[in-house]
């Protein structure tokens, strides 16, 4: 459902402004901050970090404003070299991990960092991903088959292999859907970008023998079809990823297999 | 129900209120305002053929407000809803026919094509009008 504002209690407030520090480098930073200990509604605290002190990405701004300013401030992270896909995140108004995103790339005097959008937040910049992770799970990320299994193992031909690059590459960090507006107004009922790339790689491995029932499962007004090619996902996507054409794709599969 | 889970007291985080729009996004938004604007158009076409099988007075009438300033305004921005549609939708083919401009460069500067593409034809066609 269409709902532009913020409900009741989910707009943030004005928070605290922690102390300049002398330096010839200081960038201002605007952080979503919210504790379910304290209540209330979130907040945007103003850091300001001296970056001669600090690394170049916005992980290595946040883990300075942990160490060095406010230990209280809540996020994930794990690789920092982006491969876990931990520290997703909003940065400057897009979607992406804070691990690769240099603060030198955004534009503008501050830099605002805030959860992944229209998710529920379970403590600063962590959101509660639950419903993402179920929708991957629901469309079988697995090989499913039917014939016995080799004694080695699934062959494939190096051009069938191919078929999967662009899509393996996934590290379900959950920009992309999260991104969507699709996704915000129906995410209950649309699998959103991430769920269906992944659900289209498993239709084109050659390996795989559920292709049929794979499209039964995606065959829905929403699961599918609320994709409207806004783009975004293939916008944010930190590693470069296309997962609107992965949806035309499997589009084309569902009006091929009835042709 | 709207979302995730409104039944508990985690709030909500902010979506549109701090998204820093893509030309993708607004070219997809504005498809669908423009579709409406279309929806509403075909209602005005309707009453000016109404209008002109009834008789002189009722021409007169829909003339007459077609010529003012709000109508001029309106029909103006009617003619770049045709257009951005129309080139908005050809380009909703091509994605989904040979799913061609899938690439995020190549999607953005479509989508100011398609904009560039309604204001200057309005423009073109408006100022080709007045001069005949």
């Amino acid at each position: 459902m269409v709902q532009l504002t913020l409900p009741k209690g989910s707009a943030p407030k004005k928070g605290k402004t922690w102390p300049k520090p002398e330096g010839k480098k200081v960038k201002k930073f605007k952080v979503y901050r919210y504790s379910p200990e304290e209540g209330g509604n979130p907040r945007w605290d103003t850091y300001f970090v001296d970056m001669d002190q600090c690394g170049p990405m916005i992980l290595d701004v946040l883990i300075y404003i942990k160490n060095n300013i406010d230990s209280t401030l809540a996020f994930r992270r794990s690789c920092r070299e982006g491969v876990c896909g931990s520290c997703a995140m909003n940065i400057g108004g897009q979607n992406t991990i804070a691990c690769t995103r240099g603060w030198e790339e955004i534009a503008g005097p501050h830099i605002t960092i805030a959860p992944l959008p229209h998710q529920p937040v379970v403590k600063d910049l962590i959101p509660d991903l639950t419903n993402f992770y179920a929708q991957h799970a629901y469309v079988q990320p697995f090989l499913k088959t039917d014939t016995p299994e080799p004694e080695k193992e699934w062959t494939q031909t190096e051009e069938e292999r191919e078929l999967l690059d662009g899509l393996y590459e996934c590290i379900l960090c959950a920009s992309c859907s999260t991104s969507c507006p699709s996704y915000w107004w129906n995410g209950d009922k649309y699998l959103g970008p991430a769920a269906l790339l992944q659900a289209y790689r498993w239709l084109i491995d050659s390996r795989d023998e559920a292709t049929g029932e794979r499209l039964d499962d995606l065959e829905d007004p929403f699961k599918l079809y609320r994709c409207h090619t806004i783009m975004n996902c293939a916008q944010v996507c930190p590693k470069g990823l296309n997962p609107a054409k992965a949806i035309a794709k499997i589009k084309h599969m569902m009006v091929e297999r009835v042709a | 129900m709207a979302g995730q889970g409104r039944a508990d007291s985690r709030p909500l985080s902010p979506h549109l209120q701090i998204w820093k729009w893509h030309w993708t996004m607004a070219g997809s938004i504005f498809h669908r305002v423009s579709g409406l604007g279309l929806y509403g158009g075909a209602f005005l076409i309707g009453a000016w053929l109404v209008a002109l099988a009834t008789g002189p007075e009722a021409y007169a009438f829909v003339e007459m407000i077609a010529f003012s300033l709000p109508g001029q305004i309106l029909l103006f921005l009617w003619s770049m809803a045709v257009l951005y549609h129309f080139a908005n939708g050809l380009r909703h083919l091509i994605w989904d026919g040979p799913m061609i401009g899938f690439n995020p460069g190549v999607a953005s500067l479509w989508s100011m094509f398609n904009f560039a593409f309604a204001i200057i034809g309005a423009a073109v066609i408006w100022s080709l009008a007045s001069f005949y």
